[in-house]
């Protein structure tokens, strides 16, 4: 059972998350008016604000759900408290050194900061060793509170039963939990692509300080980008659909799904293919060989259909013509996996290589990754949210504003994600501070964009305040219960 | 069965070594130094009498610089004429001039004029050929560096071509006799318009994807590909590292 640190230390993650949330949709309407030309910020002003808010968005999102799968791993095994701090206290300072490097040193090279975009120092020259400096402090916080739970998922099970390999064989005597074993493939991909970014960094520092004795190849830097970059990004989806496995049926009043033989392979199919997935961000570079483009596409499909597959069957099953008590909690999971499924099915448009000569940085690509994280992962995490500020307060209004905050978040999200995929069929540019004149459409759109972004944002602020009551409340109690 | 895995892994690490080499050193090209750097804003004496400076010049049309001198017995006149032919059926001259540039500070005015003469070349707009008295710090800024041979009384040094944007960036040099679709290049990338290239050989850099071989055309996998395998290499490595240490402590306990 989860201890009352552990409980603390969730409320405290939630509202964390939740504040900079708030303060991250300030910027991107921010930027959807630059674009619409109703605020005319300086474009490097524009590309902090992008900076900022891409790289503190995957940044919250992961940490939310790997909060709620240390929350709930505690259901099978005991969890390192010591952990779950270093990864707060690491996280929570490089924000801050991000924050310091965008808004007082400038930098404004993109989440991705493509090399060699930090080198060529177009702004206060400290900002990029503090900006690299701050994913390291993420990373190493994070790499210690993946590897931690890694190993206690291995002190209680074999390693092939973490990955429920005895799945595949007929009549398995041991059933290995589908929540521990999406934990589990997800943790070994972000161990790896935390790793990535670990060599990443070290390859800049190395040209960074060897005053040009020392340069590196553009074509793997950007290839280590993207293994990081794409893979963290997905990983993060992984951990909010391992929250679902377990909580789903529990709230709608099911008995907990199991693991079969296609959840297993599945699972162990995106554990492969997604290491591999992110050659498709190097489509356009004619220099990799046509080989690790096609089995871009391949990995692309390979690592997202079978384990869309297995959920969405999963979650169908659950609710068709069956009684399920449909709750807030059960509500978010459900339009979550269909935001989920939608920006998922725009990433395999984009990913297939003949659409991708056509889409390739038009606004389809923040398109599709906003709708699974706008109106997927982030409904999973205030899913968990949601439910874990109601298992310890004593009044029984949770369900207030249900239909006005799904409402709110349903018109908001739809609204500002349809002006990026008009705009992206429309093969507007993404990342421009300002469009140029061959897209009279572009400015209307923006516009359009913020307004809905606004709508969207009044949801996330009633949320924040309903859900932050109660966690400060779980946060400064001093009862067990 | 942990000491297959382990056995197979450090099989396959040797194989992958195998296939990997680091770069072989520089083979003198140079053509990927100082891109989308500023260009020396050097103050030219042109042959139509104007005093303008690189930058002023570049401002109103993108730049192709040819670095020449007139008294060369080598490789500058048929890199002219080569050039010329290249570019004169050439339909749309608007977007570039060329600008041959001495780097010789004996050559003058008048033998630049001479020099436009006898290349049939004194009444084309789109051509312009220039001294100065900046030559050193222009050559310093686009990595030119002639070396003067006393015995033979020439200059040593290479056909170069330097494209420069209306900005004064460096986008793209050539080196040597080059072909059309080449000096198609440059002229798109003066114009700031996608200009695919490959990266050339540089002794600094340890680590690339794949080498190419410019004698055989061919790229063979480098020591970066290794290196992209690496974070999955260490996370198999720590997975079973773990397990094992765990499964081993439990057995123990
Ligand atoms: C209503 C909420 C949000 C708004 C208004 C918003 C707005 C924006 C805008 C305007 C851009 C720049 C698009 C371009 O022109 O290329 C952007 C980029 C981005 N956003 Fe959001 N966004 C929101 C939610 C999210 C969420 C939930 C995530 C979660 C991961 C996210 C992650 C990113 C990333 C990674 C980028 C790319 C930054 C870059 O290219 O360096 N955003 N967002």
């Amino acid at each position: 059972m989860e201890t009352i640190k552990l409980r603390k230390i969730t409320s405290l993650w939630i509202i964390t998350v939740l504040f900079l949330f708030i303060v991250n949709i300030v910027l991107g309407i921010i930027m959807r008016l630059n674009q619409g030309e109703i605020l005319h910020e300086q474009p490097a002003t524009f590309y902090a604000h992008m900076t900022t808010h891409g790289l503190t968005q995957i940044g919250i999102w992961f940490v939310a759900g790997m909060t709620g799968i240390n929350y709930l791993m505690e259901r099978y095994l005991k969890t390192s408290y010591l952990a779950n701090v270093v990864a707060m206290v690491l996280t929570v300072t490089g924000i801050l050194m991000l924050w310091t490097s965008t808004y007082i040193g400038n930098f404004h090279a993109g989440w991705t900061f493509l090399y060699p975009l930090p080198l060529k120092i177009m702004w206060a020259k400290w900002a990029t060793p503090l900006f690299l400096g701050s994913i390291l402090v993420m990373g190493v916080g994070w790499l210690t509170w993946s590897v931690s739970m890694m190993t206690q998922i291995l002190k209680k099970y074999p390693l092939t039963k973490a990955l429920a390999w005895q799945h595949f064989r007929k009549n398995p005597t041991i059933q290995t939990p589908p929540f521990i074993l999406i934990s589990m493939i997800t943790l070994i991909g972000i161990i790896t692509c935390l790793l990535g970014a670990v060599l990443l960094l070290a390859m800049y520092a190395a040209e960074y300080f060897s005053n040009g004795a020392f340069v590196n190849d553009a074509l793997l830097m950007k290839n280590l980008t993207y293994f990081f970059g794409h893979t963290i990004a997905n990983e993060m989806l992984y951990l909010g659909l391992a929250v679902i496995y377990e909580l789903f049926p529990e709230v709608g009043g099911r008995p907990k799904w199991k693991a079969t033989w296609y959840v297993a392979l599945a699972w162990n199919c995106t554990l492969v293919f997604i290491l591999t997935a992110f050659f498709h961000h190097l489509y356009m570079d004619f220099v990799q060989p046509v080989g690790f483009q096609i089995v871009g596409q391949i990995a692309s499909y390979m690592a997202s259909l079978p384990a869309a597959g297995v959920t969405v069957f999963s979650v169908l099953v659950a609710v068709y013509r069956t009684s399920i008590k449909w709750s807030l909690t059960n509500l978010l999971f459900f339009i979550g996996v269909a935001g989920w499924v939608i920006g998922g099915l725009g990433a395999v448009i984009d990913v297939t290589i003949t659409n991708n000569f056509v889409l390739h940085n038009t606004l389809w690509v923040p398109a599709h990754f906003h709708t699974y994280n706008a109106l997927g992962n982030v409904l999973f995490s205030l899913a968990f949210f949601h439910w874990f500020s109601i298992q310890f307060s004593e009044k029984t209004d949770f369900e207030k504003l249900t239909k006005l905050k799904l409402t709110l978040l349903l018109i908001g999200g739809i609204g500002f994600l349809l002006a990026f995929y008009i705009g992206g069929a429309e093969s507007m540019p993404r990342r421009y501070s300002n469009y140029p004149a061959e897209f009279p459409m572009a400015a209307p759109l923006a516009i359009g964009a913020a307004v809905f972004a606004t709508i969207y944002l009044a949801a996330i602020l009633i949320f924040f305040f309903q859900i932050s009551k109660r966690c400060l409340n779980i946060l400064f109690s001093s009862s067990s219960h | 069965m942990f000491k297959h895995f382990i056995f197979i892994i450090i099989a396959l690490s040797f194989f992958f070594t195998q296939l990997a080499g680091a770069q072989i050193a520089s083979t003198g090209f140079e053509e990927e130094n100082n891109i989308y750097e500023k260009v020396y804003d050097a103050k030219l004496n042109l042959n139509n009498g104007d005093n303008r400076t690189l930058t002023q010049l570049c401002a109103s049309k993108p730049v192709i610089l040819a670095l020449i001198f007139t008294r060369c017995s080598g490789i500058c006149n048929p890199f002219l004429v080569q050039l010329k032919e290249n570019l004169q059926f050439k339909t749309d001259t608007d977007n570039f001039s060329v600008l041959v540039l001495s780097f010789d500070p004996r050559d003058t005015r008048e033998d630049m004029v001479n020099l436009s003469k006898s290349l049939n070349l004194e009444n084309n707009k789109q051509w312009l050929f220039a001294t100065t008295g900046d030559i050193e710090k222009l050559n310093l800024s686009v990595g030119f560096n002639p070396v003067w041979d006393s015995i033979r009384s020439q200059y040593d040094h290479d056909a170069l071509l330097v494209g420069i944007n209306k900005e004064g960036y460096i986008t793209k040099k050539l080196i040597g006799i080059r072909n059309k679709s080449d000096l198609e290049l440059l002229i798109r990338s003066v114009n700031d318009v996608f200009s695919p290239s490959y990266r050339l050989p540089n002794k600094n850099r340890l680590f690339s994807c794949f080498n190419y071989n410019p004698e055989t055309g061919k790229n063979t996998p480098g020591l970066g590909l290794l290196f992209l395998t690496l974070p999955a290499v260490i996370t198999l490595l720590l997975l079973l590292g773990i397990s094992y240490t765990v499964r081993h402590k439990r057995i123990l306990i």
